[in-house]
């Protein structure tokens, strides 16, 4: 097992900097998913603790040692990716083999370690086919197969599941969850995914423009936004933002210019202890277990999501209660989080 | 429908244009010299028969200037046929081995490692191609001279690596970005080195690529004629385009002797192109990643 220190990671192609001064420290046997939109440096960032980037300033150290300059064949780290990047030329079997070949292990070790991946895996019945003959999920499969023969410290995983179908995605993630409780090694996990990110994660570190923008665990991500940028990329339907008509926290002192943050499902009958807040609907979308419904208030328009109960129909006028402690706070200059 | 006759017309126009001298060089090989020289001309052979080629292989126990009889005579000169093939045979595998060994590794590197100065490596070899041979023919003989090499196989070989590496290089280095960059990076976590991965990912998927360029330098090699002549002044090394222009250059020429020549020389380069054939397929890459 390996923890892994980023100390000031910084990567620059010519004038574009791409990660810049990334300080991260991931525990050892922790699942930790680096999340944000395309070009935030997530790849770039995992591509240097693999060895595939070089790091333009900076150190990188596993558990003490400096790994820094260490090509990537002997930083023993495996890495599943997005392409699932299997050899076309080698059949299921020698694609898992091939790692453990390369490290001269005796040959019938790698056919018992082979052996147990598959059936770990359920590949047994397709060890002998070629890559070309497999759908998406099988492949994705033999490239975890490949990464964990190997038994590495380190798991690296680049938008593992990117390319696969919804229902395969959601099989795929439980699968990876598993590994990760059975193997009890280091994962660091990319994907723009919030929802593979809140699934999986011990620890998120949301990023931005090669910044780290916000690192904790998916709850404190989501009920503790640092700033707007991490609020709005975390949730979905996404949280309403408005300077004006919603109720202003206590904690946010007079006369500050702030912008309130509600997220859709932080709504209520009107009650005690909530305050009142009333609209027009303008959308109601039922998505079955619950609505989804668009209202107009006087600062500006609001997403809800509400109990299919509620029974509202589009033009009446709706009053919902919010609970202030719920509702979060940001400077409207810096758009960082107010905390209470 | 018009339009599909004119079409076949032009098509077979085009392949008697392409394929019209091979079959008469292969249908006089099989005359004698009355019958290849007889107005109006026999397309097919009147009496076919291999006397050219006994020729040939027996013209090193025989005088410099054998008649035949009908059959022609034999030119001065033709007892070298045989060894100047050898010589073409080996200064071809040669080039077309280390050709192959350079152009891999330096494409590789270019295509695949990040290092300063790359594309500028690229242009550099590249530029070396641009300036025709007939320029560089004074320089290159200075050269082989002072490594001591004139008039040795190693002369042609050197010189002929100088014009198909770059080529090749080129060649490579387009098939090479073509495989996907993730095959590199995965090969290189599973613990692949850049020999590694050059022997487990690029040269297996470029099967295709390295045949072709085998082809090319082979044949280059093999039909060189502007270097050889300069390069090689005896026996010992001249190859066989410069042993068969000689024959014509005599005072007389046998075109019976120098066809069946001809003949011999065509052999070698469609024997390699027929076993590689299978090799020169694509599609090998499907499957690799997502796509």
């Amino acid at each position: 097992m390996a923890a892994i220190t980023l100390q000031g990671v910084t990567k620059r192609y010519g004038s574009v900097t791409a990660v810049q001064a990334l300080d991260l420290a991931i525990h050892e046997g922790e699942f930790m998913v680096l999340l944000g939109p395309s070009g935030c440096g997530k790849t770039t960032t995992l591509n240097m603790i693999a060895g595939l980037e070089e790091i333009s300033d900076g150190t990188l150290l596993f558990d003490t040692t400096d790994v820094t300059r260490l090509p990537p064949h002997k930083r023993e780290v495996a890495m599943v990716f997005q392409s699932y990047a299997l050899y076309p030329n080698k059949t299921v079997a020698e694609n898992i083999a091939f790692p453990l070949k390369l490290r001269r292990v005796p040959k019938a070790e790698i056919e018992r370690a082979v052996a147990g991946v598959a059936e770990q895996l359920e590949l047994t019945p397709l060890l002998g086919r070629r890559p070309n003959q497999l759908s998406g999920g099988q492949r994705q499969r033999v490239a975890l197969g490949r990464a964990i023969v190997r038994q590495p410290s380190v798991f690296l995983m680049d938008e593992p599941l990117s390319n696969l179908d919804a229902t395969l995605r959601l099989s795929m993630r439980s699968l990876i969850k598993r590994l990760h409780h059975q193997l009890k090694a280091t994962f660091v996990y990319v994907t723009h995914d919030q929802a593979e990110a809140l699934t999986l994660a011990d620890r998120i570190a949301v990023m931005r423009g090669g910044v780290v923008q916000q690192l904790d665990t998916p709850e404190g991500i989501y009920e503790r936004p640092a700033n707007i940028f991490v609020a709005s990329f975390l949730g979905s339907p996404q949280i309403n933002l408005l300077r004006e008509g919603l109720p202003r926290p206590d904690w946010v002192a007079e006369g500050r210019d702030v912008i309130i943050g509600l997220r859709p499902e932080d709504v209520a009958r009107p009650g005690e202890g909530l305050a009142t807040l009333g609209g027009r609907v303008e959308l109601v979308s039922p998505l079955g277990s619950e609505t989804q419904l668009e209202v107009a208030l006087s600062g500006g328009s609001v997403t809800l999501r509400v109990p299919k109960d509620w029974r509202v129909r589009e033009g009446e006028a709706l009053e919902f209660g919010v609970d202030p402690a719920r509702l979060h706070a940001f400077d409207a200059a810096t758009e960082q989080r107010i905390a209470p | 429908m018009a339009r599909r006759l004119m079409l076949a017309l032009f098509s077979a126009l085009f392949v008697l244009y392409v394929a019209g001298p091979v079959l008469w060089l292969l249908s006089s090989s099989l005359q004698m010299e009355s019958e290849i020289t007889a107005v109006p001309p026999n397309w097919l052979p009147p009496h076919p028969g291999l006397h050219n080629f006994s020729a040939i292989f027996s013209a090193g126990d025989s005088a410099e200037y054998v008649n035949r009889g009908i059959a022609g005579f034999l030119p001065s000169g033709a007892a070298n046929l045989l060894p100047s093939l050898y010589n073409s045979l080996q200064v071809g595998l040669w080039v077309a081995a280390l050709n192959l060994v350079f152009s891999l590794t330096a494409a590789y590197a270019i295509a695949v490692i990040d290092f300063k100065g790359r594309r500028a490596t690229l242009y550099t070899v590249l530029a070396t191609r641009v300036i025709p041979d007939i320029a560089l023919v004074v320089p290159m003989f200075l050269v082989i001279r002072n490594l001591g090499l004139i008039n040795s196989l190693g002369a042609l070989v050197v010189t002929y690596l100088a014009v198909t590496v770059p080529f090749t290089i080129f060649i490579l280095i387009s098939y090479f970005e073509g495989i996907p960059r993730d095959l590199y990076r995965a090969s290189r976590i599973d613990g692949c080195g850049h020999w590694g991965a050059l022997r487990h990912v690029y040269l297996p998927l470029s099967l295709p690529a390295l045949v072709a360029a085998l082809m090319f330098a082979f044949l280059t090699s093999w039909n060189e004629f502007l270097f050889a002549l300069v390069l090689t002044q005896n026996v010992a090394a001249q190859t066989l385009p410069i042993i068969i222009a000689g024959f014509v250059m005599d005072f007389t020429t046998s075109f019976s002797f120098v066809n069946a020549a001809g003949v011999i020389a065509i052999l070698p380069p469609v024997l390699l192109a027929v076993i590689f054939q299978r090799y020169i397929v694509s599609g090998l890459t499907a499957g690799a990643v997502k796509g």
